[in-house]
């Protein structure tokens, strides 16, 4: 029996496989680092909501402060959804006949919850505090982004922990005045840098994030 | 994330679980500050559903009726999220304790002393710690239930109301002839206010207060001494000598919280203030363990003893004829003992140089004469007014709990009682083993229980009524001063329970059905009218107790009291003879008469001496057991008269020669999953299964002549064995061990006389002498900011571990069970190290707890492949649980073994439909663990995050003292400090600045954050 | 060398390959076939195991009885990762068992191929050309047994990938201070070096049986297997080229792999585990091991396999002489420890080597020191070392008393470290059996589809320092 002998084709498999083994890890990092990062997964998440509520319009169009719904951003950990009641105070007068608001109606009435789905979700063990960051003047907009331009939330940003990190590790690239938190449309005082003006600000309130795991893992 | 993947599979049934059904038909009772679930983050899920929960038990309740008022930390009010505190109180034996409660978004999480009350100075107890959980028992009853053939069928309020208008109604026609109620022992003033109304309509009703742990002693002891009943106070502080007889006042008094304070005020070597305390006791106790001086001597030697003194004392400082004779002393075997002789005569000695400087205190078990004998002692002591003081008691007439159940039962036999009422109380199961009270139910013809689970007694009555849980109701209790404490519902009633005082309303049907009114109506005396002018019920509940509602001060006269006559055992000698051992039954320090039996964190907290869990075992002194032929874990059978009971020996240093001890409340077999339960119909739903009961019944040896104590028991021992679960000295120390030990001892727990701390008060610093200890690398960083650190007081501590309690539920650490105990898998973060020294049957015992250290050079962040354990800029060794991969090399290099590993999802039995109430319990601001993570004592990080939050909201710094740890809070005597190392004039930093401060294991340079400060004893020169 | 090559060539002309009739019985047809040119005869005592369609029975037997074991390891594994560590015995203080314990023995097994084939090769010790072949094989398979356990003694086996640096979105990095960390580098390194070290070595012979084949599958397995081998001078000297740097390059990793394990515990502050003498105290062990686990694998095989004629009694003398050598060290090691422990005056250190040899896990401890210091003694006898019995007795032993130093070093140091409060005792559960036997499964299963399907014996090699190589 003839022995075995490589076919002539089988050189060029060679060369291939040489070329595949060295490409394939990039690739491979390359899935990891982009494919499987939140960057991809979760960015522009944009559920359907009970009722089609539109920051553009109450946010953008009137002008309404965030902290009008979301009173709680300031003292406590979460930024509170609204009761009923608080949409209520308006809408009893304004649209009373809208379809779109039946739910709050109906929830206004029967006193159930208007079952809103959550967008911003993090890990449970991963401990984030509204307050902190509202009062320290970390602008609403740097991590949710133009809410006052999404007809539907979406989500603007990661949210991953390397997100979180680049900030917590230079904050001065995000700080504004605190007066400027719910100001959608911030921009630094012309002629000056975000840089410069964060650099300041994180001086002058001694704006130093902890980066141990204890900030935000407990 | 995989491990994220689980922790949200985890959280996710909870989110089902929020939206259940359940929580809709309980929104409409939702008030503004609980905003609906779907805008929170899961974790918070578990919050809201508690309080939707809460309300769909109070269907159609009194929520809107009812207004708290907050202890607002948080003056802005309610914010979702920011807990509020609430003042509220619990009873327990007829005392009740002052507690400040944390409510998680309208969820009590968390309970702790409070701090105004006289009987907790802000300290709390282990059962204080637990009663959360027992709220959120799964197993608590659920409803209605009434007797059908078959067993035990649900029933509606309705159905129940129904059948009490008719029955009750007839009865008051009858003026309650045949009507019996039996009741627990109580200082409830409307409690007692609707007894007086219930009388009034039922005249010729019957009522029955039975306790299981109660001993009437103290208060006949008064009548003998005094001709009326007073309450004694002491005054520790102000005493420089301590003698017990049998009396553990630091552990089981209703005030011993606030005397373990006094009594660590006078435990201050370094201000010069040193008390000397003897105790003589039959087995260890708390107190016995903190003595400078401390004999293992039996219960029945005592009364000669005392003799002893008194007769001694008398002669010494020349009594004044106006107290009477004096006892002669006694010609008792025990007393020739040289030990004990040299012992009493400094002992004497020592009091007698220091008139009205000492105090003398007799264990409540004593017999009357005793007490009375002390009252006498204390007077010739000249001890009245300086540091034993009397206040007016309320002498109630009521037979002595015995004799109680004893009439009733007869009554029951001679047929007279057609209906009982069974009002929290659990006599089936609690009842001497001479009376069998399941059979004296049988013969009532309709008994209505009302009890928090359905128990032995409920599930043999025609009808059950669910208690409401004290958290769940309003009510009132007296401190044992006497102060009145408003006892103030945190959550609305989770299975519609009813309180006491509800259930008496309803059955006589009073005009006020709810307990809030029935609860100002009977306060009306000392508080006003609330409904008119609320200010001082506000101030009442907002500070938690009533003011001015102190009893006042007594003078009263002391008699002359009989010389005593001495039986039994009671002039034999110190040694044990076999067949005639002294048999002690007490109330467990953990579950108490039993009705705690089903609380997990309880039943796993290590009995603080002998570190047992999960069991009672006879307590059996190394000679005794030496003649008894028994060691440790040997199953013998313990019997007295007629009754007898197998139970398993566990070798106790410190128990007396001669003495044996079992603890009663275990061998439950109604009591719930965690007690056991082997009784067919006791579950009402049908979703319980039967479970092998824990330990053994104690209450079946007790007799006519045995209460608390008493001579005759026989222990015969067999060949089997029983594997007891311990959390120290797992497996008994074989000789090379106790070499060990003995060898290193000294390092570890650092002891000095106060004699030798005044010639050399650094003395610490020569305990251990080692190289200089140098780093392999300069110090990564700076502790700029805080520096967090702990300072443990070894000289305060006695040892009664309600911090483990405090940490496990501020720190959602989870029970494991007897099995994984016994394999060495308990997860508590905080353990108490107890060592013995010298003579087994006389030892010396130090308690020593053991916190995570916190280690600057931290051995254990070394070792951790993945970072998941690293140092924080604030010294903290973070523990990161959702980063770690579980390689337990960080346990395996910790010098100090205090991180725990989660070796299974010890959570998993909360995905049971029926246990999803206790998810509630969970402190939201701590990470549930999955399986497979290291974890361990962050020094409540989730506190200091919290403080520094609301500081920094509040633009101002962290205050010394404004973030403390669970461990912290509940310590009695203050002897756990935390605070901020930067801070040169924070507390911890001056108890380091003692020179008694030395850390554990310093020469491993790891540089531990928690130091300890050395113990300094003060026994009696003369027997150095 | 380069005569074996051209030897090679002969060979494939003079078609001496498919000379005689397949005998039925190996040992007959040796005896008959003695006449015949030796290389030839080399040739086809070793690949006539590989092409014979009927292996002997115990081969059957042996292999259906490993399979067992390696299903019984994947229900093991099973209930691992779906219940949690919980079911091994490991607790608080000892949370390491079982688990590192087999770790680090398998590890340490592996030693002996690498050893064999590397430095022996470099040290031009002829003698080892008939095992080594079997020896590497034998060191890949511990190895893969090794490499199995740190993945599965952690909390959550489903990670073990975040103690590999992976860029993530998280920005967290492994942690290079910890051992753990390093074991990971060390051992996947040693097994890629040891794994091409091993195939290299196999091409020529892997060719020998394309050549020889006579079915269309073996013909096209074992070709592409032998990677065009054609024996050509020119590939024989790029050959000993590739092998010689390879054995250069394992030749540290030897050393290498079990100083990094012993790190695990050199490096922790725990008495009985921090100590200087480590490394080649587990290097020493770890050959100590290795060989007696060569000699427990090729005893039954040459047996079975009839190649006495190849491993010859002086192979298996000289390996016994290897084991008597670094037993003797290891029982140094063991008795410096303990003048350490007592020269080192701290009082932890010398509670815990009294403690090993009278506290509680005594036994294990005296298990270890007859099993690997006092038996092997016996080896000073010529009788003994020639001993087919003997010897094999002794290596089972020694490979027990290996486990068992790794069991005294790990469990009995931390169930009895600082703080009496919190000593403890470990006992083995049943799945701590069935998954350390299932990993022996696994490795014998390996070892007999070895013994099937490939080259047992480097021919080529034996052939070289074959005395028909060396001109008469």
């Amino acid at each position: 029996m003839q022995p075995f002998v490589f076919p002539r084709w089988s050189n060029k498999l060679v060369h291939l496989a040489g070329a595949v083994l060295s490409i394939a890890p990039l690739y491979l990092i390359g899935l990891v680092w982009y494919g499987a990062s939140p960057r991809t997964l979760d960015v522009g998440y944009a559920p359907k909501q009970p009722v089609p509520y539109s920051h553009a319009l109450h946010a953008g169009e009137l002008g309404i402060d965030c902290r009008y719904c979301h009173q709680t951003v300031e003292k406590a950990a979460t930024a509170a959804i609204p009761s009923t009641e608080t949409c209520m105070n308006c809408h009893q007068r304004i649209h009373t006949r809208s379809p779109k608001l039946e739910p709050i109606r109906a929830s206004a009435a029967s006193g159930l919850p208007v079952q809103w789905t959550k967008v911003h979700d993090l890990p449970d063990y991963a401990y984030f505090n509204h307050s902190m960051h509202v009062d320290n003047g970390v602008g609403c907009a740097s991590c949710h982004g133009r809410i006052d331009k999404m007809d539907v939330v979406a989500q603007h940003e990661p949210l991953s922990m390397g997100w979180c990190l680049d900030c917590h590790r230079a904050p001065e690239q995000f700080l504004r005045p605190v007066d400027e938190v719910t100001n959608m449309a911030y921009e630094p005082p012309s002629g000056q840098t975000q840089l410069a003006t964060g650099l300041e600000l994180r001086r002058a309130h001694e704006i130093n994030p902890p980066t141990d795991c204890s900030t935000c893992h407990r | 994330m995989p491990s994220m993947n689980e922790e949200k599979r985890y959280w996710r049934s909870l989110a089902e679980h929020a939206t259940s059904p359940q929580q809709d038909e309980a929104r409409p009772e939702f008030e503004a500050p609980l905003a609906p679930p779907t805008q929170q983050e899961r974790r918070h899920f578990l919050k809201l559903s508690a309080a939707s929960v809460a309300l769909a038990g109070a269907a159609g309740c009194r929520w809107q009726e009812d207004h708290l008022l907050p202890h607002t930390q948080q003056p802005e009010g309610v914010v979702p999220g920011i807990p509020r505190y609430f003042m509220t109180a619990m009873e327990l034996g007829g005392a009740g304790v002052g507690l400040k409660v944390k409510s998680y978004d309208g969820r009590p999480i968390k309970i702790d002393g409070n701090p105004a009350h006289p009987d907790s100075l802000g300290g709390s107890d282990a059962r204080h710690q637990a009663a959360v959980l027992g709220l959120y028992d799964p197993d608590r009853s659920r409803g209605f239930s009434t007797l059908a053939e078959g067993g035990r069928k649900p029933a509606s309020e309705n159905e129940f109301r129904g059948f009490a208008r008719e029955h009750f109604s007839a009865l008051q026609a009858q003026k309650g002839r045949g009507l019996a109620v039996l009741a627990g022992e109580s200082s409830s003033p409307s409690l007692a206010d609707m007894k007086a109304r219930w009388q009034a309509r039922f005249p010729e009703a019957r009522w029955f207060e039975y306790e299981p742990v109660s001993s009437p002693n103290e208060r006949l002891g008064s009548r003998l001494a005094f001709g009326k009943v007073v309450r004694t106070r002491l005054i520790l502080e102000k005493a420089k000598v301590i003698v017990s007889l049998d009396a553990d006042i630091l552990g089981s008094r209703p005030d011993s919280l606030a005397l373990a304070r006094a009594w660590s005020k006078g435990r201050q070597p370094e201000a010069g203030k040193m008390s000397r305390s003897y105790v003589f006791e039959s087995s260890l106790s708390e107190t016995g363990a903190v003595a400078d001086h401390r004999f293992s001597l039996r219960a029945e030697h005592i009364k000669p003893l005392a003799a002893y003194l008194d007769a001694e004392l008398s002669r010494r400082l020349a009594a004044p004829a106006a107290l009477g004779a004096a006892q002669s002393a006694p010609s008792a075997k025990f007393l020739e003992d040289p030990e004990l002789r040299k012992l009493l005569t400094a002992m004497i000695a020592d009091l007698a140089i220091q008139p009205g400087a000492s105090v003398v205190v007799v264990g409540a078990t004593q017999p009357p004469e005793v007490h009375a004998l002390v009252h006498r002692i204390n007077a010739v002591l000249r001890n009245v007014g300086t540091t034993v003081q009397y206040l007016e008691g309320l002498d109630s007439s009521e037979p002595s709990a015995p004799e109680a159940l004893r009439t009733l039962n007869e009554e029951i036999a001679s047929g007279r009682v057609q209906t009982l009422l069974v009002l929290d109380s659990n006599p089936v199961y609690t009842a001497p083993g001479d009376i069998d009270f399941s059979a004296a139910l049988a013969k009532v013809p309709r008994t209505i229980c009302a009890s928090l689970y359905v128990d032995e007694t409920a599930s043999l009555c025609s009808w059950h009524v669910p208690l409401a849980h004290f958290l769940e109701a309003w009510g009132d209790v007296r401190a044992s001063d006497g102060t009145i404490s408003i006892q103030q519902p945190l959550i609305a009633p989770l299975y519609g329970g009813k309180s006491a005082i509800e259930i008496l309303a309803m059955l006589s049907g009073d005009e006020l059905p709810w307990g809030l009114q029935i609860v100002q109506r009977a306060l009306a005396p000392v508080v006003g009218n609330a409904a008119a002018d609320p200010r001082l019920w506000r101030k009442s509940l907002h500070d938690g107790i009533v003011p001015g509602t102190a009893a006042a001060p007594d003078h009263p006269v002391l008699r002359p009291i009989a010389s005593f006559e001495y039986a039994g055992g009671a002039l034999s000698g110190l040694e044990a003879e076999p067949g005639q051992l002294e048999l002690v039954l007490a109330p467990d320090p953990k579950i108490y008469d039993g009705r705690f039996a089903n609380n997990g964190w309880l039943m796993e907290l290590p009995d603080w001496a002998t570190k047992l869990t999960w069991d009672n075992a006879l307590l059996v002194s190394p000679k005794t057991a030496q003649v008894l032929g028994v060691t440790d874990s040997t199953l013998v059978t313990l019997s007295m008269e007629t009754e007898s009971v197998s139970v398993p020996v566990l070798v106790a240093p410190g128990q007396a020669t001669g003495s044996v001890k079992l603890y009663l409340g275990y061998g439950r077999t109604a009591g719930g999953s965690v007690a056991g339960r082997a009784l067919a119909g006791g579950s009402v739903h049908g979703e319980w299964d039967d479970q092998a009961s824990v330990g053994v019944n104690a209450y079946r040896l007790r007799s006519k002549r045995l209460w608390d104590f008493a001579r005759g028991a026989n222990v015969k021992p067999t060949t089997e064995k029983y594997r007891m679960a311990t959390t120290q000295d797992k497996h008994t120390i074989d000789r090379i061990g106790k070499f060990g030990t003995d060898d290193r001892l000294p390092m570890l727990v650092r002891e000095a006389s106060l004699t030798e701390y005044e010639e050399h008060p650094d003395f610490v610093k020569h305990a251990v002498h080692h190289p200089p200890l140098l780093s392999l690398w300069k110090d990564p960083v700076k502790y700029e900011g805080h520096r967090w650190g702990m300072s443990i007081d070894l000289n305060k501590c006695t040892g009664c571990s309600n911090c483990v309690v405090a940490c496990q539920a501020e720190n959602n650490v989870p029970t494991v069970g007897k099995d994984r105990v016994y394999m060495g898998r308990e997860m508590h973060w905080l353990r108490i190290d107890r060592y013995f020294k010298g003579d087994p049957e006389q030892p010396e015992v130090v308690n020593q707890p053991i916190p995570c250290q916190q280690c600057e050079h931290a051995p254990c962040e070394q070792v951790c492949p993945v970072g998941a354990t690293s140092h924080s800029h604030e010294g903290l060794n973070d523990m990161t649980y959702n980063r770690c991969i579980g390689t337990r090399y960080c346990s395996n290099n910790c010098p100090y073994k205090v991180r725990k590993f989660n070796f299974f999802n010890f959570h998993e039995d909360l995905k049971e439909e029926k246990n999803k109430v206790q998810q509630m319990v969970y402190n939201p601001e701590v990470t549930v663990r999955f399986r497979g993570v290291m974890e361990k004592c962050t020094y409540c990080v989730q506190r200091i995050q919290e403080g520094k939050f609301r500081a920094s909201r509040e633009n101002r710094p962290l205050r010394d003292g404004e973030v403390t740890t669970a461990c912290q809070d509940s310590c009695p005597t203050q002897a756990i400090v935390f605070g901020d190392l930067n801070d040169p004039n924070s507390q911890v930093s001056q108890r380091k600045a003692n020179q008694r401060d030395y850390s554990l294991l310093e020469e491993l340079n790891v540089r531990p954050r928690t130091t300890y400060l050395a113990l300094v004893r003060n026994p009696n020169p003369e027997l150095g | 060398m380069a005569a074996v090559g051209d030897l090679q060539e002969w060979q494939r002309e003079s078609g001496a390959a498919d000379a005689p009739a397949e005998p039925k019985d190996y040992r007959a047809w040796q005896t008959e076939s003695r006449g015949d040119n030796p290389f030839a005869r080399i040739t086809d005592t070793v690949i006539r195991i590989v092409e014979t369609p009927k292996p002997p029975r115990a081969w059957y037997i042996a292999l259906t009885i490993s399979l067992c074991w390696v299903a019984c390891f994947l229900v093991a594994v099973s209930h691992l990762v779906w219940n949690g560590i919980g079911i091994w015995g490991n607790n608080n203080p000892v949370g390491w068992a079982w688990d590192i314990v087999n770790f680090v023995f398998w590890v340490g097994i592996g030693h002996a191929g690498t050893l064999i084939s590397a430095i022996l090769f470099l040290l031009r010790q002829q003698w080892r050309t008939v095992i080594n072949r079997a020896a590497e094989a034998m060191t890949i398979f511990a190895v893969i047994c090794a490499l199995m356990f740190p993945a599965l003694h952690i909390g959550r086996p489903w990670l073990p990938y975040w103690m590999l640096p992976i860029p993530n979105q998280m920005d967290m990095w492994p942690q290079f201070r910890s051992p753990l960390d390093w074991d990971v580098f060390a051992v996947s390194t040693y097994f890629t070096v040891s794994l091409v070290f091993w195939f290299m070595g196999l091409v020529p012979d892997l060719a020998s049986i394309r050549d020889r084949a006579d079915t269309t599958g073996r013909r096209l397995i074992y070709g592409i297997l032998a990677l065009g081998w054609r024996g050509s001078a020119r590939q024989w000297h790029r050959y000993e080229r590739a092998y010689l740097i390879l054995a250069a390059l394992s030749t540290p990793l030897v050393l290498s792999v079990h100083s990094v394990v012993s790190f695990d515990f050199a490096t922790a502050q725990l008495p009985g585990w921090h100590t200087t003498i480590f490394p080649p105290y587990f290097v020493a062990g770890a050959i100590f091991s290795g060989f007696a686990m060569v000699n427990t694998l090729l005893i039954p095989a040459r047996q079975f396999f009839g190649l006495k004629g190849l491993i010859e009694m002086r192979h298996l003398e000289q390996m016994n002489k290897i084991i008597l050598a670094t037993g003797t060290m290891v029982g140094y090691s063991y008795a410096m420890e303990f003048f350490i422990a007592w020269y080192g005056a701290s009082p932890y250190e010398q509670f815990t080597f009294i403690n090993r040899a009278f506290g509680p896990y005594a036994w294990a401890y005296w298990t270890m020191v007859s099993c690997n210091v006092i038996f092997p003694q016996l080896f000073w006898f010529r009788k003994v070392r020639t001993n087919i019995a003997a010897m094999m007795v002794l290596c089972v032993l020694v490979n027990v008393g290996m486990w068992f130093e790794r069991f005294v070093i790990i469990a009995t140091s931390i169930s009895r470290d600082f703080l009496p409060s919190a000593w403890g005792y470990y006992v083995p559960t049943k799945w701590d059996f069935i998954t350390f036997l299932g990993t022996f499964g696994i490795f014998f299963t390996l070892f007999l589809l070895f013994c099937r399907f490939l080259p047992m014996i480097a021919t080529a090699e034996v052939k070289a320092i074959h005395p028909a190589a060396h001109g008469h």
